[in-house]
């Protein structure tokens, strides 16, 4: 095989599968994740995914099948992928005597950081994650969000190209949530490939480009956001908003190509169109039936899935086969 | 290059820990205070016969139990994760450990038979040729001890589940493991000092090699 372009930080798992004594936590997974993809890994507690991180960033390296990132072979190769890699473990921990300054210093050398260097990276992701205020507090000190973004710190301190991130977001308040989504999106625009685990599956929505759902250590689904909803139909179902409500829509409940309506809340309609039927034409003739019978419409809009409808019927879907 | 700046740092970690404080001042202390009472009771144990034993006991089982705890919350917090995820070698993490953590005690020995020595020198007017003989038996006893006891603390570290059990491990093993160095002593065969030595660095080396293969070897 010859030597990798510089720029490649994709990783691909083929038939990777792990074997803790008699319980198989991995089996047989197969993805890729190109280069400069942000990769939502997602699935219920102790689906396998802190299992894969730990395979991919070279934790662990008794499995079977075959890893490669950036072309370089892992485990065999885990000298080449470190030296591109920057990874959050999940529940990150530090030696409590340390400072944030202290600790940063440390990392920044190891990775491979000049002094200047280190000096002014510490000083860059401090300020992008808000942590300048606590750079000489002591790690023992720290809350629990704050030891998440000094987690953060770490693994972004030495500009990586590969970024891996297992529960990035957990413990963290909205602001500095959105701060680091931010973040993520501006480096993988930048080339940075990221593959991050997460249970906040609206995260993952908003800046995933590909997501995998891993259930009992196999790949159930993979594709983007787009993709994953295509595969699950929830039926075609339309949201009305009405500025005034007659109260007669109920008398739509037996129309022709409706399944049902429901009114979560007042003003609000969910009607469900059945899937035979052309979707344009019930609902033309639903605005046209809704204006006879007094309503009167606000907006009206097709409903799409969320990511948390489709992960809950395919994780369902596996566990009822 | 990772290796002395992880060396550095567990220096710096154990001197912000103050036991590093207590080695340096307080052991030198208590040996004195040992001394004194020492030569009340009429016993008069020579300064620096009892300087090795106090160190060598109290430093080297401080130093062993230090280092199992250590490794053991460090191992099971995942503190290493961001360490080998990064161009480091894992023995740099246990050797690293290790001899800062020996460094600091052999200082606190040190000192304190400098003290025995200075102590010896204003009670006898002179240092003999045997006392200075006898330092450098007990310098060898207490560093072989201290070099076995807290590579002993290592290994238990690296193999022993949870702390408690590493604790026990440490108190009940790896003490009577620190103990081999000074059987040329006791037995009274020529060459002692050389034996001592070579048993200490021998049987260190052993346990250091083991505890830096397990932890190779480990999934952690």
């Amino acid at each position: 095989m010859g030597k990798p372009p510089d720029n490649d930080v994709s990783i691909l798992l083929e038939g990777v599968s792990k074997r803790f004594g008699n319980f198989l936590a991995l089996d047989n997974v197969s993805f890729r994740v190109n280069s400069g993809e942000i990769f939502g890994y997602i699935g219920p507690n102790g689906a396998g995914k802190t299992t894969t991180i730990k395979i991919i960033v070279g934790l662990l390296s008794d499995f079977q099948g075959n890893l490669s990132i950036g072309g370089h072979s892992m485990p065999k190769e885990r000298s080449e992928v470190h030296k591109m890699l920057g990874y959050l473990p999940q529940n990150v921990a530090f030696q409590e005597w340390r400072t944030i300054d202290q600790a940063l210093k440390t990392f920044g050398k190891l990775s491979g950081l000049g002094k200047n260097e280190t000096e002014e990276r510490i000083k860059e992701v401090l300020d992008l994650l808000n942590l300048s205020l606590e750079r000489y507090k002591k790690i023992s000190q720290l809350s629990g969000g704050m030891n998440q973004k000094l987690g953060l710190a770490q693994a972004l301190l030495h500009m990586p190209r590969l970024l891996v991130l297992d529960e990035p977001l957990g413990g963290l308040d909205p602001a500095s949530r959105h701060q680091i989504k931010q973040t993520i999106v501006k480096l993988s625009k930048a080339g940075t490939t990221v593959f991050f685990s997460s249970h906040i599956l609206s995260d993952v929505q908003d800046i995933a480009t590909k997501i995998g759902i891993l259930n009992r250590g196999r790949i159930i689904q993979m594709g983007t956001l787009e993709e994953l909803k295509s595969r699950f139909s929830v039926g075609n179902d339309v949201e009305v908003v009405l500025s005034y409500d007659s109260g007669h829509w109920k008398e739509l409940e037996s129309f022709k190509g409706i399944r049902g309506i429901e009114q979560p809340i007042p003003n609000r309609l969910i009607v469900h169109v059945d899937e035979k039927s052309n979707l344009d034409d019930v609902i033309q003739d639903l605005i046209e039936q809704l204006i006879v019978l007094g309503c009167r419409i606000r907006s009206f809009n097709p409903l799409s899935p969320s990511l948390d409808e489709v992960y809950l019927r395919f994780v369902q879907e596996r566990e009822n086969t | 290059m990772s290796f002395a700046l992880l060396m550095k740092d567990e220096i710096r970690g154990f001197y912000k820990s103050k036991v590093m404080i207590f080695l340096w001042i307080g052991l030198p202390l208590l040996t004195m205070l040992f001394h004194f009472w020492s030569s009340l009771q009429g016993g008069g144990i020579p300064f620096t016969a009892l300087s090795a034993i106090i160190t060598s006991g109290i430093g080297g089982t401080l130093a062993s139990v230090m280092l199992t705890v250590s490794i053991i919350n460090e191992k099971t917090q995942h503190v290493y994760d961001l360490f080998l995820v990064r161009p480091v070698r894992r023995w740099n993490i246990i050797l690293s450990k290790f001899l800062a953590v020996y460094a600091c005690i052999a200082v606190a020995s040190l000192l304190s038979l400098l003290l025995g020595l200075i102590i010896d020198y204003i009670n006898v007017g002179s240092v003999s040729g045997t006392v200075l003989n006898d330092t450098v038996l007990s310098l060898a006893t207490s560093f072989s001890m201290m070099a076995v006891s807290s590579s002993a603390g290592v290994l238990i570290g690296v193999v022993s589940p949870s702390v408690l059990v590493g604790v026990i491990l440490v108190i009940y093993g790896g003490n009577q493991i620190s103990a081999l160095p000074i059987i040329p002593t006791i037995l009274n065969i020529s060459n002692a000092t050389l034996f001592t030595i070579t048993f200490g660095t021998v049987t260190t080396s052993i346990m250091l090699v083991l505890a830096i293969f397990l932890f190779n070897r480990k999934q952690l």
